[in-house]
């Protein structure tokens, strides 16, 4: 019931916010950019706000629990992207005046069929992100309050679609921006009281990691999807009318929605697949996945996934154009990373805290509900359910605020790339693509929240990251060689996880290779497009175009600018137009080349 | 004041944005000439900076876990209890990466600034704080005239 009063009023609050932004809507640049008027400050809170995902708030903590230390690296990786931005996008993306990025690719390139591949690409990653999120909203109130997982799944789908198609950007930003500070208090202060409260004996045990091989008191699990176990000899359950009995020792074919409890000092059954919590490994900080015996390669892997992928996601960097010009974007960006730097040094403390206290979440691999999971473990009197209910919020603000931004950057990839329309095709495209994501996140709660998040990082990573890198760096880029760049990268990143869920069992580097194809994907998506502009020639504009994206807003008017500094050696001030032939551009930007 | 925000559009603007929406033939951006050494100027001290920021952050990122690789011996030194190896992923980049960022940021507002100063300069001959006087003037102006972006905006 106290969980129910905490979503509750952030599910209100989202929705007035919401309201608030509707009265000044009136195009479809009030929608999709909030008309460009948010000062760096507000769009940073919003920016974080929006990118403190599920993922981030439950997931890397469950990462910890489940893999070990070396998941902290994630959110350096989400952090790092945002510097990569600053210095490389974030100024000339918001300086091309394009609203999208499909709009983007076709202001520089000039090619219809591009923006309709980035377009697609949008939709790829979009869907990639949302049904996770969906998906973790149905699970976690379907934890803490018993409903069924579809309650929370339509409930996160009607709010979001409801507060969107109302509101558009505008609300997104202030209930984004409200968010973040909402989150950020709902993950310190918890934080604190568990490392209070806990004690010193869990508080030693948290920085001593040991196997997790024996319950340490009575367990109690609730299997909501179907698990194998192999269980050991000695493990006994208890029943809750015969009492205790021991198991079959062997192979243990779970059904879903069974509730077992393990008897106190019972050996622990093991996941196949899975290593246990605190197994041996576990305390390395870097990410050996499926112990293959490669660490390096997979931490950098999941670096270079997770850093470029910040550079290419849609949602963020339509956050940027919400700017009032190419500076603020710049501050935004720098302002991020310290709002992020904040948050993300928390995590590790539910991890470490989680391993200790919740690690038969491992059987059933809900260690994503390791967060909310906690406070009932460290105080089971009102505290404990008052935290759990303020984390619960917390969990679900983060939902609430990512969808809002990727829901905002689909339906606008819909109703303003592939198919242009108005305002109204607009909302309607909102509520039907929530309508989508909600049926696709239905029959979606068997999947690892994290995989797919760092799918549509990693698809992000090897089609627009070169796109934006070199649209904006590389004077020679043309259309030709950017459609085969993200069409490369875009067929390869989803053919290595069709390959990884349906192949074959593959082992030692090649397995993590398919696992996190990033380190191949994306530099053969730049090769793609450096080799085959290479081939073909630039437009005669497209110097101009490139160029163009660097200079400030903030200028002198040209008109004063001329007369003073290039005094009477050039007289241009009566006609700009014969000057601006593309030959005079091009003998000018001749220099550049030599 | 009453807080209530109420569109305000004469009824051809309405009658455009419930229509749909066309857009019109792509036409190339332009520069002016006179511009262009500005913006090739800008453009090359932007990569420069660009490039040694991501190499800072570079060496950062993919420094550490080599590091913590070749070192498995920092997972037994504790300070506080704490393997050092565990805070070195928290404590050492988030700081190292503000740093990094704030750093960039000032580097690229101080490039655009210097041009600015440099334009304004050449004419006048006037001292630094009618320069500033001078930005800041035109700063608002830009800001006042809307999002300052002519030639983008038609492409989209």
């Amino acid at each position: 019931m106290i969980v129910a009063l905490a979503v509750a009023p952030v599910v209100l609050v989202t929705m007035l916010i919401g309201l608030r932004g509707v009265a000044a809507m009136r195009t479809t640049s009030d929608f999709l950019v909030a008309s460009r008027r948010v000062s760096p400050l507000l769009n940073s809170a919003a920016v974080s706000g929006e990118y403190l995902s599920a993922a981030s708030f439950l997931g890397v903590a469950g990462l910890v629990v489940k893999d070990g230390i070396g998941s902290l690296w994630y959110p350096v990786g989400f952090t790092a992207g945002y510097i990569a931005m600053l210095a490389l996008v974030a100024a000339p993306m918001r300086r091309s005046g394009a609203l999208t990025v499909p709009d983007f690719a076709e202001a520089r390139l000039g090619s219809a069929a591009l923006r309709r591949l980035a377009a697609v690409v949008v939709l790829v990653i979009g869907v990639l992100y949302l049904v996770p999120q969906f998906r973790t909203a149905g699970l976690v109130l379907s934890v803490v309050t018993e409903t069924p997982y579809w309650v929370g799944v339509v409930l996160a789908g009607g709010v979001v679609s409801a507060t969107l198609a109302l509101g558009g950007m505008r609300a997104a930003t202030y209930v984004q921006a409200f968010q973040f500070v909402f989150k950020l208090v709902l993950f310190i202060v918890p934080a604190m009281w568990l490392l209070i409260q806990a004690g010193p004996e869990v508080r030693t045990d948290a920085v001593q990691p040991s196997e997790f091989t024996h319950f340490s008191h009575d367990t109690t699990v609730t299997f909501r999807v179907g698990a194998t176990l192999d269980v050991p000899p000695g493990a006994e359950v208890i029943d809750r009318e015969d009492g205790p009995r021991e198991l079959r020792p062997g192979a243990w074919e779970v059904p879903p929605g069974t509730t077992v409890t393990f008897a106190d000092g019972t050996p622990v059954p093991e996941v196949r697949g899975e290593a246990v919590p605190g197994a041996d490994g576990w305390e390395r900080p870097l990410l050996d996945f499926d112990d293959e015996g490669y660490p390096l390669l997979g931490t950098w892997a999941v670096l270079i996934a997770t850093m470029l992928g910040t550079m290419g996601l849609p949602h963020v960097i339509m956050r940027f154009h919400t700017s009032p010009d190419g500076r603020a974007a710049r501050r935004t960006a720098a302002f991020t990373v310290a709002l992020l730097s904040v948050f993300y040094l928390f995590p590790g403390i539910y991890g470490v805290l989680g391993r200790v206290l919740v690690p038969h979440l491992y059987l059933t691999g809900a260690t994503d509900s390791a967060v909310v999971a906690l406070p009932a473990q460290v105080d089971d009197g009102t505290a404990g359910t008052v935290f759990t209910g303020l984390l619960t919020a917390g969990a679900f603000a983060a939902f609430l605020a990512t969808s809002l931004g990727l829901l905002l950057v689909v339906s606008g990839a819909i109703s303003h790339d592939l198919v242009p329309g108005g305002l109204r095709q607009l909302r309607l495209a909102v509520v039907g693509a929530a309508a989508v994501i909600v049926l696709l996140a239905l029959p979606a709660a068997t999947f690892d929240a994290g995989t797919l998040v760092t799918w549509g990082f990693t698809v992000a990573a090897s089609t627009f990251c070169p796109l934006l890198v070199l649209g904006i760096w590389w004077r020679r880029l043309t259309a030709a060689g950017a459609l085969s760049g993200v069409a490369a990268g875009l067929v390869s990143t989803i053919g290595s996880f069709l390959l990884n869920v349906a192949g074959p069992d593959l082992h030692g580097w090649v397995a993590i290779l398919v696992a996190q194809p990033a380190p191949w994907t994306v530099p053969l998506a730049f090769v793609t497009m450096v080799v085959v502009s290479r081939l073909g020639r630039p437009a005669p504009w497209a110097t101009a175009a490139m160029l163009r994206l660097h200079l400030h807003e903030h200028r002198l008017s040209p008109f004063v600018s001329r007369t003073q500094s290039d005094g009477a050696a050039r007289d241009l001030g009566h006609s700009s137009w014969p000057a601006r032939r593309s030959s005079a551009v091009r003998r000018i930007t001749r220099r550049l080349g030599r | 004041m009453t807080g209530r925000r109420v569109a305000v559009t004469s009824p051809q603007t309405r009658l455009a944005h419930a229509r749909r929406r066309y857009r019109g033939p792509w036409r190339p951006t332009t520069l002016d000439p006179a511009e262009m050494p500005r913006a090739i100027a800008l453009y090359r001290s932007g990569r420069s900076r660009a490039v040694s920021a991501l190499a800072a952050l570079g060496a950062l990122v993919f420094g550490l876990p080599f590091v913590l690789w070749l070192w498995p011996a920092l997972d037994e030194v504790r300070v506080a209890d704490v393997p050092v190896s565990w805070a070195a992923i928290v404590l050492v980049p988030f700081p190292a990466m503000v740093t990094v960022a704030f750093w960039q940021l000032r580097r690229a507002e101080q490039a655009e600034r210097e041009l600015l100063d440099a334009d304004t300069g050449v004419g006048g001959g006037a001292d630094r704080g009618a320069d500033n006087a001078e930005t800041a003037s035109f700063g608002s102006f830009d800001r006042t005239s809307g999002s300052g972006n002519s030639t983008g905006e038609g492409a989209s």
